[in-house]
């Protein structure tokens, strides 16, 4: 039965990202499974306000809210409400899905959405410590968001650890669903790569939390042992300081060769260019770099971190502890491997292709919204008591904000009735489109709107 | 029906919710947990009681010239002869060579000359500087000063003392009980007291930390008897003063050494560290 879907994020067209790529590649293959999707997010002033349409017939709403660093919200709890309301009713939203555990305005929609008996989903993309100041203050925020929420979805077995822990959830109502790629894009290339050249392929925003450190000191020892690798390394960020200084260092300036940052669509011509990808992170909750790369036909070293050692089978991959030494020597079996050629990118591609692909990721999501549908939706009493348990602090503080909130909810329906909101009558219908235009459905769904 | 595999790129016969009995398998809590002792902990707080204890001391020494009770001559005396005796000692105990001794003792007698002479020079403007303040907020400002002082001090042990890195909030520290006593010093009457009192919170905020780190590296001994002649100074001082300030500094005291460590040791229990795989790796690099 096709459902009402909104997916409500920060983190939205025109950003690019890959929480930004996921939301929409998620909704154009709901779409195309019958379902409707709607898009919430806040505006980019001054040309992207109010209501927007994307291809192939995703809609997308600009809440009118300012933004503070990295393109999110400040957390304002009820102001949201009045805008959600409206957009929840007046499209028939059966599920709100909330995106990115950064994003205040997935928070507060899993937070009201109760109110207008929507059922709530949330997709957490990323790992966070327990250590440090943001990770103390976003888990707290994360768990009095999680509490009333039906289902929660999780990119890696790392990351649902993570955030059962953070949330403080029951791990059943937890799912692990990964990210995928749109293998037409990433293809190995034609010609395949001669072995006298490898090229090793760094693609990555380059801080310390992607593990430059690590890079900077393995590269000269790799150029000195073998002759004939070259790096190719595509980013930008602080330390792209250190690694400039350490090729004028070694002189390497011929061998290792820095692009600056790649635009997302360039990444696939990149990529095509080298036979090794190196992944260096130090945290990765799913890493997609990865599994575009693998997808492209390239062998991968990676550091053992986080949701790394799920996401490509082993022979697709060579492992290194986060030690110099260790990235060195698996640097050197993977210039092996593709030295004797024993990685067959062909094969590798083909392999993406049939596991992580959006169709599969779009259904498998698809079971968990019948799973929340299959549920009784939990009434307010029990809600007030698991929001109290919240601590002896918090717990009363979420506890005033859902009354309130109540509260506020009835004056809403007092001063702009149901009955006056302007309902939507006819949707996009992407058939009838498609009839109209003549346009091939497979392309029109396939291609990102961030291409050039 | 084949085993649970932790990977995500093939399609397993469990629902995208299974729990796998191995859930949660890599989550180590409290790995690091070092349960702390006692009196390792009572021993270890003498360096918060030095530092209470200083500005107790210099408190007590700007009521002395406050009400005339003490001649600002027999301060800078006092001064002298102090700084002289713990460069003396601090040379002693250091390891370093003859010849870096010497060129550094050169380096050291040059500085304080001019030191000196800066201060002598400015003792009167520093006198009038914040005169027309009321005395009110003069009050207010150095009390709000002087606990920063004490927050931000660098109470560290001495393996991080060896490193000599001094840190942003070790500086901030001193430059906020520097800051108090030049307030406060313009509430004093005559020129030669500003000076003998800023000289005195230079020496106490700005040299002694340096010689207490040394001694803490060499002697513990000699650490923990210093802790005592401080305690026995302010107490001192305090009781010549009032009544009330002597039992406040040294509930104060009493608190610090012997509460504090105990409220510690039940705040331990509280511990709940979590780590696991999703943790940001620390990179091993040569």
């Amino acid at each position: 039965m096709p459902i009402n879907i909104a997916m409500v994020s920060d983190f939205f067209h025109p950003n690019i990202g890959g929480v930004e790529n996921h939301i929409y590649m998620l909704s154009v293959e709901l779409i195309k499974r019958g379902h409707k999707v709607i898009v919430i997010t806040h505006s980019h002033p001054p040309d992207r306000v109010g209501i927007r349409w994307l291809v192939p017939g995703v809609k997308v709403y600009h809440v009118p809210f300012p933004t503070i660093a990295s393109s999110a919200t400040l957390p304002n709890f009820l102001t949201f409400l009045p805008y959600l309301r409206n957009i929840l009713l007046r499209e028939h939203i059966h599920i709100v899905h909330g995106h990115a555990s950064l994003s205040s305005l997935a928070h507060e929609a899993v937070m009201h959405a109760h109110l207008m008996g929507v059922r709530t989903c949330f997709t957490d993309h990323s790992l966070f410590g327990f250590d440090d100041a943001a990770g103390i203050l976003t888990n707290k925020l994360l768990e009095g968001a999680l509490r009333n929420v039906d289902a929660v979805i999780c990119v890696s077995h790392t990351g649902r650890e993570n955030t059962v822990l953070r949330a403080a959830l029951s791990p059943s109502r937890v799912y692990v669903i990964p990210n995928a790629v749109v293998a037409e894009r990433f293809t190995p290339p034609e010609v395949p790569q001669t072995t006298d050249i490898i090229t090793i392929v760094v693609i990555s925003r380059l801080a310390y939390r992607k593990g430059v450190d690590l890079l900077v000191a393995t590269a000269p020892r790799i150029c000195q042992k073998f002759p004939q690798v070259r790096f190719l390394i595509g980013g930008d960020g602080p330390k792209v300081v250190e690694l400039h200084q350490m090729r004028e260092k070694y002189l390497l300036q011929d061998r290792i060769e820095l692009l600056g940052s790649v635009r997302h669509g360039d990444v696939p011509s990149v990529l095509q260019q080298g036979s090794i990808f190196l992944n260096t992170s130090l945290t990765e909750a799913f890493g997609i770099g990865i599994l575009e790369a693998a997808c492209a036909g390239l062998y991968v070293v990676s550091t053992k971190v986080g949701g790394v050692p799920e996401v490509l089978p082993s022979e697709m991959i060579s492992f290194a502890l986060p030690e110099e030494d260790d990235v060195v020597s698996a640097i050197s079996e993977a210039v092996q491997i593709v030295t004797d050629g024993r990685h067959d990118p062909a094969a590798a591609h083909n392999r993406i292709r049939t596991f992580y692909n959006w169709p599969r990721i779009a259904a498998r999501t698809e079971k968990v919204y019948s799973d929340i549908q299959s549920t009784e939706p939990i009434d307010l009493i029990t809600r007030m008591q698991r929001v109290l348990s919240l601590g002896p602090f918090f717990g009363p503080i979420q506890l005033a904000i859902l009354v309130v909130d109540c509260i506020f909810f009835l004056v809403l329906e007092w001063w702009y009735p149901r009955e006056n909101i302007d309902y939507v009558k006819y949707d996009w219908d992407i058939q009838k489109f498609e009839k109209l235009y003549g346009l091939d459905r497979r392309n029109a769904g396939v291609v990102p709107f961030n291409l050039p | 029906m084949s085993e649970w595999q932790r990977v995500l790129w093939r399609e397993q016969p469990f629902p995208d919710n299974y729990v796998p009995p191995s859930f949660l398998a890599d989550l180590r809590l409290n790995s690091n947990f070092r349960p702390f002792t006692y009196w390792s902990l009572v021993g270890a707080s003498g360096t918060l009681i030095q530092h209470i204890c200083s500005i107790s001391i210099l408190l007590s020494i700007f009521i002395k010239l406050y009400t005339n009770q003490l001649d600002p001559r027999l301060l800078v005396l006092i001064i002298t002869s102090t700084f002289i005796v713990g460069f003396a000692l601090c040379e002693a105990l250091s390891e370093e060579e003859e010849r870096t001794l010497r060129e550094t003792r050169a380096k050291v007698i040059k500085s304080c000359i001019l030191v000196f002479l800066t201060l002598i020079a400015l003792s009167p403007v520093l006198r009038t500087l914040t005169a027309p303040t009321s005395s009110d907020s003069i009050w207010a400002l150095s009390a709000f000063l002087l606990f920063l002082c004490l927050v931000l001090a660098d109470f560290r042990g001495p393996s991080a003392v060896r490193k000599r890195n001094e840190s942003l909030q070790h500086v901030l520290s001193m430059n906020a009980g520097l800051a108090a006593s030049i307030v406060l010093c313009s509430r004093l009457s005559d020129n030669l007291s500003v000076f003998a009192l800023v000289l005195f919170s230079l020496e106490l905020f700005g040299l002694f930390p340096i010689f207490r780190n040394q001694l803490k590296i060499t002697s513990s001994v000699i650490s923990h008897s210093l802790t005592l002649v401080f305690i026995v100074i302010a107490v001192a001082l305090q009781a010549s003063i009032s009544a009330l300030a002597t039992i406040t500094i040294c509930s104060v005291l009493v608190f610090a050494m012997f509460c504090a460590p105990g409220l510690m040791i039940w705040a331990q229990q509280h511990k709940n560290e979590i780590r696991g795989p999703w943790d940001v790796a620390v990179p091993i690099v040569r």
